[in-house]
This record gives structure tokens, C-alpha cells and sequence, in this order.
């Protein structure tokens, strides 16, 4: 008897077994992986369309492993918000002696650039391993973007978290004597 | 055991009758835990002396140290024990803190600790599974216990991923502080870690302990005495497994150990089975530290420091300094001389003391006498990681 209901959830193991998903991509899929998940790169636009970059070389500086170069470009005026901002000419990304440690996404003042929640595709080549800016911003488009940017990790090391924010001492009010200017009609139109 | 003369520091004036064999082990076979190799000479199947040469996992780590700022060091010393990366991570952290003078945040203490004992007990999940495996034949073919073991360390792996979004180069330390905070559901995950484990570790011990060729393989074979593991210098569970109580945890507390009461596992044989034991008793106590802190996790910041913006924001003074943490292998040092001057961000020298080091340096005096097939017992009882033996 032992051996027919043993082998009765055997059989009933094998039938899940052949109604499972067939892994595609990788030991695990992205769904199963966790929200802060990183991996590859990625560079993104801001809130008014425009390349969030302004090439001010942080992430250059911090790299370990010193793998990303970065071109400033000059300075705009930006459309959409009529100021004057700095632009990036070009930025590269060598991901062969990348250690994905997230230095540069959390020192980015712009949050440009991010991270990804899936590899990078294999490459036959060394140059396929290197993300130009095309492929950067391509990434935004294609692939789904990790949840860490520079703001969102800055905030969670703030180290005044959590504490309600320092109230001015208010500044002792001298009255003085109010004196009303002479209204002057040079001050007119 | 044959009594022989102990020629292993004179093999040249060795005379006996048959000729040694000189037999390379490793660096290729797979129970050296990493690229080792250890040069045999052989009298039949007895070994009666034995050298290991290190150095095939050289990597330079510590003179790149020397070019990376404080801030950049972090990411890199994952790399040395790629078994239990978190505390290599928390070894640099609280030194560079320590010579500072950098207070830290009582939540970021308390969850280094967590992390420090997850990392505890998911480096001593490797090592089980592979010494029983190395032992061969004993559990199931040997391979069964790696599966078990190797499917809990992925829970630990999984939780770690959760809280920083990579299963094993974190980054995750900062000096001052922890990088990532605490999501949504990951104390629930914990906990739920730790009943699995509380469920599986007596499981563990019941396939082992009372298991009559695990007892034969591991007792007696591999003996340290206490004062040749005092002479070398051996650290962690090697040391208390000959006899010493000695665990930097209680004695020079780190992190929030001052909060917990730890008890520290020892035992007297100095052979691979209490090797074993420490370990063993070791896993109960990690769970139970992280049962009494995870409950606990004081609110607040998680950082002293403002989140690092340059690779300037650390500065270290001239001078020497050294502090060591307790890890699941034993105290990693690490020693650091500041800078040329009193603002240099990267140390003008760093040196890391691995326990690795230590555990592999007692291999000339445990092999001798043995065969050959206790080696690999002998060899994984220590647990040296190679990658933090040459760095």
C-alpha cells in the first residue's frame, strides 16, 4: 500500500512539474527578483524630456575601478524651463571591470544615471560590453529601471532622519519706527 | 597513528627505509577552497611532511588600497573572503570608525550585527556542506548535506539581496553607517530565516554527530593543541575548538555585542570534530542573537555621516592603527598607516591579517602522521578561504 500512494504523489510531483513555466532568461526571472535588484546601467531623461546628465564628472571621480568616462558638454538654455544648465557631450561605461557597486548612482545630483533590474545581454565581443550613451539611453527605453537613484539613497544615509527639522531661533524683533517712504513719482512709470 | 620522528622542519636527514613520493595537491582539487597547493612527501600513505604554498589567488588588493580613497575601498574588500563578504565589509568599516573616532548610529549597530550573524551562519552553511562533502561517503554519498545546507544559504542570500540589491558585493557599509535601509517585510524575512533554521540545524546534527563514519573520519584526526593553536596565532572557531575562550565578540565588543550577551562555544579536542562542534554550538547562538535583536531595531538615523558626495569625505590622520573584528572565520585585522599628511583621503599603507592565513599556517603540524584521505578533512575542518589568504 506504501508503494502505490508513494508513487501516486511522485507521479503527482512530475504532473506540477510539467505544467511549471519554462525558465527563459536566467536561473530566475525578473519578477522573482528583489525590488532593489541591480544590474547594467542606465541613463535616464528628466521630468521635462530632457538628458537629466550635465556632465559634472562626480561619477567619474568615485568609481573604483574607474571605469566610466564622462565628456561635459557646454552650457544650454533649457527650453523647457528657460534656465541655463550644463549638458553632457558624451558618456561611456566600461562594464567589463564594473563592480556594480552603486557609488555613482548615489552620488548623481540629478539622479541620471540609474540602474537596471536586468543584465546586460552577453557580448562576442569587448566593445559590446562597453555602454556608449546610445545605449545608455536605449537602456531607459527597453529595460526596466532599478528603484535606487542618487536622491532616494541619499535620503535613507541622511543622518538627521527622522528628527524633526531645526527651528530658527527667531531673531529678536527690533521695532523700529516705521517710516513711510515718500511716494515720488519718479518711481512710477 | 604510527609514532615517528618529526622530521618535517628537516626532511634532508630523513632515513627511512622506503623512498618518499612527493605528491602536488591541488591547486586544482576541488577540496583546497579556492587555489592552493599543498606539496606532500609520502611514505606510502603517510604523510610525514607537508607544505602549502599559497599565492595563486593574489589579486594585489592591498596596494590598490593604497591608490583608492576610504570611500572606495569598500566595494573592493568584498572580494578577499567571498564566503562571508558582509563582515569583511564591517571589519574596514569599524576601523576606519574607530581611528576617527566616528560614533555610529545605535539602528546601524544593530543591524550590522544581524548582518554580521546571518553572515555567520550562512558561512558556516558553506563550510558544513563541504566538509561533509570533503569527508565523501559519509551522509548519502556526501552530497545530500551540501544540498540541504546550500538550500538554506540561499534564503540568507535572498534576504540579503532584499535589503541592498546584490546577493554578494553589497556595499552596503559606509563609514558612519549602513548605505541601505531596512524595506518593507525584510524583518519578517528574517524571522522567518531564523524558525527555518532553528527547524534544520538539529537536523544537521542528528546526520552527523551520531553518525558512526562521520565520527570515525573527524575524531582524533587533525589534533591542534592548545599551544600550538596559542603559537600560531589561530583565531575563531579553530582556537576555541582547542580549548581557548577567546572570541572577540565578548571580549573586545563591536557593533551592539555590548547590548547582547553572547556565550561563546568551546570545545576541548582540537580535532576535526570539535571543529565541527564549535561550529555547530556556534549556529545556535548566531540564531539566538538575531532572535533577540530583530525585534528590537531602535528607530532613527542610520548614518552619522553626511551620504558621501566625494571621494575626499574621509580623511585619515597620520599614524599607525590597528582593529580587528570577529568574523565567522576568526579576527580580520585590519591595519592601516595614514596618510603622508594630516588630510590624505587614502591610506598611505593597508594591511589586512586574515584568519585564513593563520588557520592554513597549523597545516605542516595537523597532517603530519595522517593519510592521505584525511587531508581533505583536516584541510576543510580549518575552513581557510584562499581568496582572503592572498588577497
Amino acid at each position: 500500500m506504501m508503494y502505490v500512494s508513494g508513487t501516486g504523489r511522485a507521479m503527482y510531483q512530475t504532473l506540477l512539474n510539467f505544467f511549471r513555466p519554462v525558465v527563459t532568461e536566467g536561473p530566475r526571472s525578473e519578477g522573482s527578483r528583489a525590488v532593489r535588484y541591480r544590474a547594467s546601467f542606465a541613463l535616464v531623461h528628466n521630468e521635462h524630456g530632457e538628458e537629466a546628465c550635465i556632465g559634472c564628472k562626480l561619477c567619474e571621480k568615485i568609481c573604483p575601478s574607474d571605469v566610466i568616462d564622462v565628456a561635459a558638454g557646454g552650457k544650454i538654455v533649457s527650453e523647457a524651463t528657460g534656465k541655463k544648465r550644463a549638458t553632457c557631450d558624451d558618456f561611456t561605461l566600461n562594464l567589463q571591470a564594473c563592480l556594480f557597486c552603486e557609488l555613482c548612482v548615489q552620488v548623481c545630483p540629478t539622479d541620471a544615471i540609474v540602474m537596471l533590474r536586468v543584465q546586460e545581454e552577453p557580448s562576442y565581443s569587448r566593445e559590446g560590453l562597453v555602454l556608449t550613451m546610445d545605449k545608455l539611453y536605449a537602456n531607459e527605453q527597453n529595460k526596466p529601471l532599478a528603484w535606487g537613484t542618487g536622491s532616494k539613497l541619499m535620503a535613507m544615509q541622511d543622518p538627521k532622519k527622522g528628527q524633526p527639522p531645526k527651528v530658527k531661533k527667531p531673531k529678536a524683533v527690533v521695532e523700529k519706527p516705521v517710516t513711510e517712504k515718500p511716494i515720488t513719482e519718479e518711481g512710477g512709470t | 597513528m604510527t609514532t615517528r620522528p618529526n622530521p618535517h622542519l628537516d626532511i634532508d636527514n630523513y632515513d627511512a627505509d622506503a623512498d618518499l613520493m612527493a605528491l602536488n595537491m591541488g591547486p586544482q582539487h576541488p577540496s583546497t577552497h579556492g587555489v592552493m597547493r599543498i606539496k606532500l612527501f609520502l611514505d606510502g600513505e603517510v604523510i610525514i611532511k607537508a607544505v602549502p604554498y599559497p599565492g595563486y589567488l593574489h589579486r594585489g588588493v592591498e596596494k590598490l588600497c593604497e591608490k583608492l580613497t576610504f570611500v572606495q575601498i569598500f566595494p573592493i574588500v568584498d572580494k578577499h573572503d567571498y564566503v562571508a563578504p558582509m563582515t569583511n565589509e564591517q571589519a574596514m568599516a569599524v576601523a576606519f570608525e574607530r581611528t576617527l573616532g566616528i560614533e555610529v548610529p545605535r539602528r546601524a549597530r544593530y543591524l550590522r550585527t544581524i548582518l554580521a550573524e546571518l553572515t555567520r551562519i550562512s558561512s558556516h552553511l558553506l563550510w558544513l556542506g563541504t566538509f561533509t562533502l570533503d569527508i565523501g561517503g559519509t551522509i548519502g554519498g556526501g552530497a545530500s548535506m551540501m544540498m540541504y545546507t546550500f538550500r538554506e544559504r540561499e534564503l540568507i542570500l535572498d534576504c540579503f539581496e532584499m535589503l541592498t540589491g546584490s546577493r554578494f558585493h553589497y556595499n552596503t557599509h559606509c563609514v558612519g553607517g549602513n548605505r541601505h535601509e531596512i524595506p518593507d517585510g525584510w524583518v519578517a524575512v528574517v524571522k522567518s530565516i531564523v524558525a527555518t533554521m532553528k527547524l534544520r540545524v538539529p537536523e544537521y546534527e542528528q546526520l552527523c554527530t551520531g553518525n558512526e563514519i562521520f565520527n570515525m573520519r573527524s575524531q582524533g584526526v587533525g589534533v591542534i593543541s592548545r599551544d600550538l593553536a596559542l603559537e600560531l596565532g589561530l583565531s575563531g572557531p579553530n582556537l576555541r575548538a582547542s580549548g581557548v575562550d577567546h572570541d572577540l565578540r565578548r571580549d573586545q565588543p563591536f557593533h551592539a555585542y555590548d547590548e547582547v550577551d553572547v556565550q561563546v562555544a568551546v570545545a576541548q579536542g582540537g580535532d576535526c570534530f570539535a571543529r565541527y562542534q564549535v561550529r555547530i554550538a556556534e549556529f545556535y547562538e548566531s540564531i539566538r542573537i538575531v532572535e533577540s535583536l530583530i525585534d528590537n531595531i531602535p528607530e532613527g538615523p542610520l548614518s552619522s555621516q553626511r551620504p558621501v558626495k566625494s571621494t575626499l569625505a574621509v580623511k585619515v590622520k597620520t599614524g599607525c592603527h590597528y582593529h580587528g573584528i570577529e568574523t565567522p572565520r576568526g579576527e580580520l585585522g585590519t591595519y592601516i598607516i595614514g596618510g603622508g599628511d594630516n588630510k590624505s583621503a587614502s591610506p598611505y599603507r593597508l594591511k589586512i591579517v586574515p584568519p585564513s592565513l593563520h588557520a592554513m599556517s597549523a597545516l605542516p603540524y595537523a597532517l603530519v602522521g595522517h593519510t592521505v584521505s584525511d587531508v581533505v578533512a583536516i584541510l576543510g575542518s580549518l575552513d581557510p578561504i584562499m581568496g582572503e589568504v592572498d588577497r
